[in-house]
């Protein structure tokens, strides 16, 4: 799947966007990967206390999880994933 | 081991706090023509330096105070004012080499950092650390450090 | 007083007399200052029918109570006056550092009236006010404006002024002040021409007291505490500025594109915060004791748009950039820096460009008429027609008049994606529907900051709504505008509400003041001025149907993005809305409503 990265992740992981090629059945699945492999730096970003946290936009084609099932929205392998650190405003 | 304040321009953003807080300190109200520091901004450049009393060792302030209201206490290493024996002659605005002992129009007095009496609001208030209370040696040696790494930089192209 | 001066300036331009008067402290306690005051004397003083741009309009410069402390962000001041662009009541925000000189010079407002003979400036220098002769000045740019009246009365004077578009009436000519901060909308820079004042430059070397010092400092802390562990206020806005939100539209399907023709555009990242972090700028700049200096110092060293100053903003990058079809950063911030000289609005500067290049791509004008090619996506064909704007030259004329009367001297008004003549900025209405709303009733045409829903609608802060429910959102706008306007009565940045709300600011004003404002009692002052402002409008003239939005929004679903296929919901909001306002169906304050906040008659 597209992974897509902005603001501050850009800086973590060096990329702005790559093809992820693990398997991640949910959105929880994939942050956790992405998090053991770039780091606690990745991780302190999008994770609070094992949950998403809640300041942090996840869009799988271009829709907000936390509209959908949050971590345990489902992912397909030619979905889409964005992550926004939180930000901005303005 | 002696503590300073450091200024670091750089990170100055030209908010003021630290006038604020210095003339709140002080003088109980916010009014930055009653403070000790002051912080002078380039617009065009977007450049703000914030500027206060350096205390220095040979303070040229100290030589020309004919009533000694300016002293150096040996231990802190401070350069202090004791307004009580102060005669508003303003020779210590025409010495300070930085412009540091400012005269107050509306309160005549002079106005020169005191260090807060050891916990300087300034540094407190500073929301990015453009001024740090340090100790002296190690944040000296910190900026030529950081100075030595933008040579590396440069050279190393 | 505390955090007040208690003293108003109030200046007549055609007879040359300045006086000073005391402020009522109930005045000052039911409308706060800033935009609260202003618009209460110009509902008192001011005939909402007359032309802005006549000697009987006023202008009122007005900071707040916390304007000048160490609030957090706590140093703006409102431009108040009858709208050029709108003709509506208008109150343009502005940071910097020139209002909370204004307090220590000894005023909590300026009030403006009638004009000058010729060219002038005024200079306040505590209780000295004096009216300056500017015909050497007037034309100057913004910049220069600021170096030559320096020159002439203090190095460290704070000033405010127009540029050369406010001298030419350009519609949403802007207040500059501090050489790059604007009260931007509205065209109160026009006023301002109007009236011949070139400046207002000041020196105050008073200061602002406070009531209870130590329940103040513990106010402000607590409040500071909260901003700067938001990671939006402390961390996010500090690295890459308001531009972050580029990518962050986009990547919903709600960043308007091509004067709304599309919510989606491929190269939007180019122009985004992180690109600008990467390639322009210099260092984070801070209005009037910040802690969250999103402010942009940068630099553009292409020879072909070279410049330095600051920004851009995210509407200011939005509407010079993907609103206009062009994806070149270093153009968009060169057109930036020329509305700055210029005084010129961003938002409106962007979009009118971006009206003129629809036009043009159907051919309703042509390339004879405008001179340049107004395709979309022509980066030096942008930055051209701004320079022609702010100069007055050729199609600028046509410009300056904004995408209102330019459109709808072609006959063609539907094509300006304006709200009361004001055109919307970066948020596409039909994605979010509470941001519709707000577009639709901000009483000073369409505006984010009036009612900025982006925040849980988008961003999640304090939390997150679906911005495509229409559920709740009346009640969620209604809330948003009301806090937002006690908030700009205090003098304090929108921007705190990453990290406090209502609650603190009612806290540090009771401490400031001396006087007990209970969150309710806040909240209450902010539903006041709203409707104060609805009243004005209503003696101007607007009505219910100005309460509307562009047919696009509504008829035209967006075609490509992640939020296709989506259009607002608009009519099944706003009956909803003016019910939970106190109005009756055609928008009008009720009696009790009235009665209840203290503005019946």
């Amino acid at each position: 799947m597209r992974v897509k990265y902005f603001a501050l992740l850009r800086d973590v992981t060096g990329k702005s966007e790559e093809e992820w090629r693990e398997p991640a059945a949910t959105v929880g699945d994939l942050l956790l990967a992405l998090a053991s492999h770039y780091g606690p730096e990745f991780g302190r970003w999008v994770l609070k206390d094992g949950k998403l946290w809640n300041l942090v936009m996840v869009l799988v084609n271009g829709h907000d999880v936390r509209q959908m099932q949050q971590l345990a929205t489902p992912l397909a392998p030619d979905d889409t994933v964005v992550i926004f650190p939180p930000v901005g405003g303005g | 081991m002696a503590k300073m304040l450091m200024i670091n321009p750089d990170k100055c953003t030209g908010c003021h706090d630290c006038e604020l807080a210095c003339s709140m300190v002080h003088e109980s109200v916010f009014r930055p023509d009653a403070t000790r520091v002051h912080v002078y901004t380039w617009e065009r450049e977007g450049f703000s330096v914030p500027m206060m009393c350096q205390h220095c060792r040979d303070a040229p302030c100290i030589t020309v105070c004919t009533p000694h209201a300016l002293t150096r206490d040996p231990e802190t290493g401070w350069v202090n004012l004791d307004e009580a024996k102060c005669i508003g002659c303003k020779m210590c605005v025409q010495a300070c080499p930085f412009g540091n002992a400012v005269w107050d129009e509306l309160t005549h007095k002079i106005l020169k950092c005191d260090l807060c009496g050891g916990d300087p609001a300034c540094a407190k208030w500073c929301p990015s650390q453009a001024i740090e209370w340090v100790d002296d040696v190690a944040a000296t040696r910190t900026r030529k450090r950081a100075f030595a790494a933008k040579f590396k930089e440069v050279f190393s192209e | 007083m505390h955090g007040w001066n208690g003293q108003i300036l109030r200046v007549n331009l055609s007879t040359g007399k300045i006086a000073t008067e005391p402020l009522d402290p109930q005045i000052a306690h039911d409308y706060l200052g800033a935009r609260g005051l202003g618009t209460k004397f110009m509902a008192d003083e001011v005939d909402p029918k007359v032309d802005p741009l006549s000697p009987e309009n006023k202008l009122i410069f007005a900071p707040g109570p916390l304007t000048g402390t160490y609030a957090p962000s706590g140093g703006r001041y409102e431009v108040v006056t009858k709208g050029a662009l709108t003709g509506a009541i208008a109150a343009s925000n502005s940071g910097g550092v020139w209002g909370p000189e204004l307090k220590f010079a000894g005023y909590d407002m300026l009030i403006l009236e009638g004009k000058a003979p010729k060219p002038v400036y005024l200079w306040i220098k505590d209780a000295t006010v004096e009216i300056h002769d500017a015909t050497h000045i007037w034309g100057k740019t913004v910049p220069d404006t600021t170096d030559a009246i320096r020159a002439e009365t203090d190095e460290d004077a704070k000033i405010a002024c127009i540029g050369p578009a406010g001298e030419n009436l350009v519609r949403f000519a802007c207040v500059m002040n501090d050489f790059h901060r604007a009260a931007g909308r509205s065209g109160t820079g026009a006023v301002m021409g109007s009236k011949n004042l070139k400046a207002v430059a000041v020196v105050g070397t008073g200061g602002v007291s406070c009531a209870d010092n130590a329940a103040f400092e513990r106010a402000v802390l607590k409040a500071r505490d909260k901003i700067q562990k938001h990671p939006v206020g402390g961390t996010g806005l500090r690295l890459y500025g308001t531009d972050v939100l580029t990518n962050i539209l986009n990547q919903i399907g709600a960043y308007p594109t091509r004067n709304f023709q599309t919510g989606y555009f491929p190269t939007a990242d180019k122009i985004g915060g992180e690109s600008l972090a990467a390639n322009q700028l210099q260092r984070p700049k801070g209005c009037f004791s910040c802690i969250i200096s999103c402010g942009r110092v940068t630099k553009v060293t292409n020879k072909k748009f070279a410049g330095e100053g600051e920004g851009p903003e995210y509407e200011s990058a939005w509407a010079l950039g993907g609103d206009c079809g062009v994806d070149d950063l270093d153009a968009v911030t060169k057109a930036n820096y020329l509305c700055n000289e210029y005084g010129m609005d961003t938002i409106t500067m962007g979009t009118t460009i971006a009206c003129a290049m629809e036009l043009y791509e159907k051919s309703i004008i042509t390339r004879d008429e405008t001179g340049i090619p107004l395709e979309w996506g022509n980066a030096e064909a942008m930055v051209e027609a701004v320079r022609l704007t702010g100069t007055g030259e050729g199609f600028g004329k046509k410009l300056a008049l904004g995408s209102y009367r330019l459109a709808d001297s072609y006959g063609h008004p539907e094509l300006s994606m304006s709200v009361k003549k004001q055109e919307m900025p970066a948020y596409d209405a039909r994605a979010i529907q509470g941001i519709g709303l707000n577009y639709a009733t901000a009483n000073c045409g369409a505006a984010h900051v009036r009612g900025y829903t982006i925040s849980p609608e988008v961003l999640g802060v304090p939390m997150k709504v679906d911005k495509d429910e229409i559920e709740g959102k009346p009640e969620l706008v209604i809330t948003f505008q009301n806090l937002t306007a006690a908030l700009d009565a205090t003098g304090a940045c929108l921007f705190t509400t990453f990290g406090i709300g209502a609650d603190e600011l009612a806290e540090m004003l009771s401490s400031l003041t001396g006087i007990t404002y209970t969150t309710e009692d806040f909240m209450k002052c902010g539903d006041r001025i709203w409707n104060l402002e609805r009243l004005w409008n209503l003696r101007a003239g607007l009505t219910a149907k100005d309460d509307a939005l562009p047919s696009r929004l509504l008829k035209e679903p967006i075609p490509t993005g992640a939020s296709k296929g989506e259009v607002s919901r608009l009519p099944e909001l706003l009956p909803r809305y003016y019910e939970l306002r106190g109005w009756d169906d055609g928008g009008v304050p009720t009696p009790s409503k009235l009665q209840a906040l203290g503005l019946a008659t």
